[in-house]
Parts: C-alpha cells; structure tokens; sequence
C-alpha cells in the first residue's frame, strides 16, 4: 500500500469496459488505460491515482493484503475467495447469476435426487455452500474452464457456474435446475485503507452511489 | 527431506529477528512498567471450556483443540485475555483493585497463513482489572498510542467507537431476531451493499435505518457524533455517545487526540465488549496493529464480577511496519595461542559491557581477521 497514492485493483476482461466507463462517470482519470497491453499499472501523477490491472480472480487478495486500497470485482469472486475486504457500494454491472444446471435430458429431476452426486465448477466453496445449505452431500470436482463440457464427457453429473444470457448453458445442451444467487461487480475496500484514506475514498463511495441510483452507469 | 518441514503458518526466528523482537519486547515492558502494569503468564493451553465460557461464540475453526489423557478437550491459547481473565477470578480475589497486569505471549489459531497472518503469533498487552469508568479507558488507549510512538511508529491512527451505540440502536429496533443477527453481521463484515437491502426489507422505522446503514461509514474528529442522528429518543445509546465524548476528553489530558478518530465502524466481535472499543492502524500494513477495549462481564463468567479494559498489539505485523534498528556497537573476537590470556582479556572486556566472543578453535590471526570481516562491525584483539 502507497501512502500518497490512491490505488485500485480493476479486472481485466468482460468487465474493463464498464469499470472505465464508471470511472469516467464519477470522475477519474481513465486515458490509455487499456487491458491488453503489457503494462500492469497505470499511474496518474497528478490524480495521485493508481491502478493495477489484475485477473479478477486475484483482485479480492490485492486488496485483502493490502496491495490496493480498492478493488473493482464482481460479486461471484468476491464470495467464492471469502477474503476480508469490505464491501461498499454495488456498481450494478456485470450481472450475473450463480445456477446448478444439468444435461437436457435430467431436467425433470429434482434438486433432492441429485444427492451424492458429482458437480463440476470453479467454484467450489459457493457450490459446497449451497448444497449442505439444502441438506446435501456432493462431490466437488474443481475445473479451470469450459465447466459446461464436464457432463457431456461424464466426469459429473451437473455444474454450479455463473451465467449471463443463458445461451452457453444453451449451446451445450444445459438447463437451469436451480438459482444460487445473483450477482453484480462491487466496490470493495481494504480494511485498513478504508479507514487511513477515508477522505478520499468516503467521495467516491458517495458519488458511485450516486450514479448507480441514477442509473448513470452502464 | 520430510523431516525438515515445519507446520504451516509457524516460523523459525533467527539471531537479527529475534534481535528486533527483543528490542520491542524491553521498550513495551518499560512502558507498561512505568504505569504500574506488571507481567504474568498463564498456561499455554487451557479447557476449551475456559475459552469458551470467555468467548462466548463459537470459534472452535479457529483453534488448535487436542485431546489430553484424561479425555478432556484442550485449546492452545488463541489471545491472553480470557486466561487472565479466568486468573484474575481464582487468584486475585483478595487483591487491591484496580489491578495493572501485563503480558508478552505466543498465542495460536488456525487461520489461513499469509502476509502478516501467522498461526502462531505474538502478542503483548495490558489489562486493567476493577475499575469502570472513562478515565480507565482512557489510560489503556493513552497506553496504546505510547507504545506504538515507543516503537518509533507516527503515521498511526486508534479508531474509537462505544459499541453499545450500535447494540442499543439494534436492540430497540422493531427487526425480529433473525433479521438482528443478520445485521449485526453484516455490519461487524462492512458488507454495506447487503446491509442496505436487508435494512429496507426490514420491518423499522425508516430514520433507525438510516441510522443504522449509516454508523459503519461514521468517521472522523469527535464532530462526527453530531451526524449521528436520532439517538436521544434512545437512552441507551445516548448514554453511550455521552460516554464516548468524556473518554475524548479524558484523553486530551494526555495529548493524544490527534491519533484518535472516531470510527463507529469499529465493532470488534460483538460478544465479547460491552463498551469503549478501539483498533490502531498504520497506513503502512493493511492489517490492524493492535485492538481493544472495555469487557465487564467477561470475569464474571468465571464467578468474579469484575470491570476490565484492556488491550493486544500484534507484534509480527508491529515489526513489518517498524524501520531498522540502529547498529548495535562494535563487538569483539579475542584470541591468541595463550588460553589463560585469551580468557581474561575477553572476561575484562566483558566487565566493560561489550559483546565478546572467545576464539574456541586456536585460529591464527589471519583467519580470525577473515572471519571478523565477515561478521561485520567486530574487533579481533590477537594476544601473542
């Protein structure tokens, strides 16, 4: 953590172009700030302004540890890593949903029929959650990616993943059987940042609300 | 090599580290010493009872639990306050109260290890046993700011909060039980975006909400009680605002205001206080330093209705934030071919203070002058 400057982890990817958006809605220095590039950080001098360019994965840590004072991540993350950081304001974007989908062919089946049974995903502690939540035991098999294909090749029997649209769950052959929660990116503090640097994050957090109430920001 | 692991989250100190921690450890003590606070220790582990009874939740993930022979269950002390607490009620019943103790204590849980997070770490503190009131307060925090400037830190800051501002606001509520817990919890976390949906689902008035959702994001100078809002209609809890403001102003005695700010964020496991709550902070770490406060039933659970306030520095994250310390002085490597010489020279210059090493291995001149050269800051007197 830097003293004068103010530092914000971002996550590359899907949610870049909405974060630079909000960041040019409230006010903040955003040119040549671009996820593809090489560079990592990006610094404004006279802003006394940093921001890191992370995988969204890694975003709750930088924060937790205190390598950034604030954090732009979605929710699905936030839960799946349970890593202290303080959760201030719901930005609204980027909305997704936590689901247990299954192969076309099962969805006549109940969620209770689904005991012991195996579940890919990559998120292991949401779905561990949810199903001793409902009173069930199943196995959790970690996958890094492509968590649709893992019914179709037989290594489980459903997926727990975040999904948008619908049409992934769609294209492979996939129904919801059943919702977990929703989700949206959120802006999230480091403990101790959020109390050293209060007067310049409490504006932001303030005018950020702002926004989302006025739905201002895409 | 499996025999050269050790568990995870423990570490080895080594003779720089331990150096340092020493050196914290001496000025703490001092400090606490010249307030009249003196040291005890209590067992390493006691009854999961005890720590229990003291705790007053569940926190059975976060300790070290064995079984001992007698087939009762153990926890390795996870802070010192319940145990002294839990000494206090056997021991010092007949004592003079007030009573000033103190401590510097390993302390374990089983937590996720990484950056200033340990599963064995250390802690040093104070408690003040038998006294209520906001002059008692305000020397444990007055205690706290001088230790840290002790340890040569400035750039810190104590937040100060009366948590049964929160409690009482909460317990007047017209919420159900299940949607208090709820919210105790999600303000302990600072998850502010479920917070707020779970107030306006809430069955309360709408300026308690406001109050409510506002409180974790209170911050500032001894002003900010004037944002607080409604609380007069609360006895309670203007009670407590009242109380907050006269342990201000007790510590302006001190002349320590500037470190304090007022945070009614700072909620620090519901449970366990009753009153003054308080956490330091470095904008050099992202993790507390150091945490405290007012817990008067907290003896009583142990059979001895006794007021106390206290509080724990965490000395592994201390030394992350603390500079370098100064160079020691110069030391000496003694040695020669006459074992008799060697001995007194060194024993003389012992007498004098300095650190001195005897040469046990009869080397020459030449490699004593080598082996010097690589220690650093060192002296070889070669007799002979």
């Amino acid at each position: 953590m830097q003293n004068d400057y103010l530092t914000l982890a971002l996550c590359k990817g899907n949610l870049l172009r909405s974060t630079l958006d909000l960041l040019a809605a409230v006010g903040l220095p955003h040119e040549g700030v671009a996820g593809d590039t090489r560079n990592l950080v990006f610094t404004f001098e006279d802003a006394k302004l940093k921001y890191l360019m992370c995988r969204p994965t890694d975003v709750p840590t930088y924060v937790e540890q205190g390598a950034a004072d604030l954090g732009i991540v979605g929710k699905d993350v936030i839960v799946e890593q349970q890593k202290d950081v303080f959760e201030l304001v719901d930005l609204g974007f980027g909305a997704c949903r936590f689901v247990v989908a299954v192969p076309e062919q099962m969805k006549n089946v109940r969620l209770k029929d689904l005991n012991y049974r195996r579940v890919a995903t990559k998120f292991p502690r949401v779905a561990e959650e949810f199903f001793r939540s409902q009173g069930m035991q199943v196995e959790v098999i970690k996958l890094h990616g492509n968590i649709e294909l893992a019914p179709r090749i037989g290594i489980a029997d459903m997926i727990v993943d975040i999904v948008s649209s619908g049409r992934t769950l769609r294209e492979n052959n996939l129904v919801e059987l059943a919702h977990i929660m929703d989700s949206t990116t959120r802006l999230v503090s480091n403990r101790v940042s959020f109390r050293t640097k209060f007067d310049r994050i409490e504006p932001l957090v303030k005018i950020m609300q702002q926004k989302v109430k006025k739905g201002e920001n895409p | 090599m499996r025999n050269r692991e050790i568990p995870k989250g423990l570490r080895d100190f080594l003779p720089d580290e331990v150096k340092i921690r020493r050196k914290m450890e001496k000025k703490a003590l001092d400090l606490f010493r010249s307030y009249g606070y003196k040291e005890v220790r209590t067992p390493t582990f006691e009854y999961l009872e005890v720590i229990e009874a003291g705790t007053c939740r569940d926190i059975r993930e976060e300790l070290f639990l064995f079984i001992d022979r007698e087939g009762r269950i153990v926890s390795l002390r996870q802070e010192m306050t319940v145990g002294i607490a839990r000494m206090a009620a056997t021991h010092l019943r007949e004592a003079v109260f007030p009573q000033r103790l103190c401590y510097i204590a390993n302390v374990f849980r089983h937590v996720q290890p990484q950056k200033a997070q340990y599963r064995e770490f250390w802690q040093m503190g104070i408690e003040l046993l038998g006294a209520s009131g906001s002059r008692a307060d305000a020397e444990v925090i007055n205690i706290a700011v001088e230790t840290l400037r002790t340890m040569g830190l400035d750039n810190f800051r104590i937040s100060l909060n009366q948590i049964e501002i929160f409690n009482s606001l909460l317990a007047e509520s017209e919420m159900t039980e299940t949607e208090k817990k709820r919210v105790r919890h999600l303000v302990e976390k600072k998850d502010l975006v479920e917070l707020a949906r779970v107030l306006n689902n809430s069955h309360c008035d709408d300026e308690l909400k406001e109050t409510i959702a506002r409180l974790p994001v209170l911050h500032g100078g001894i002003e900010v009680l004037d944002q607080l809002g409604k609380v007069e209609k609360n006895r309670r809890a203007s009670q407590a605002v009242a109380e907050l403001l006269k342990v201000y102003e007790d510590l302006q005695a001190y002349g320590v205001e500037d470190y304090i700010v007022i945070d009614m964020g700072v909620l620090r496991g519901l449970d366990y206080y009753t009153g003054i709550v308080f956490e330091g902070y470095s904008s050099e770490l992202g993790y507390g330093l150091l945490g405290g406060g007012r817990y008067d039933n907290l003896l009583n659970q142990f059979g001895f209705a006794c007021p106390a306030t206290g509080f724990a520095i965490g000395m592994d994250r201390l030394a992350l934030v603390l500079e370098e310390p100064d160079e020691e002085p110069a030391h000496y490597l003694v040695g020669g071919a006459d074992w008799k010489q060697v001995v007194q020279k060194a024993q003389a210059l012992r007498a004098q203070g300095y650190m001195v090493e005897t040469d046990v291995q009869t080397c020459t001149r030449e490699e004593l002058e080598r082996k010097a050269q690589q220690i650093g800051n060192c002296q070889v007197v070669y007799l002979g």
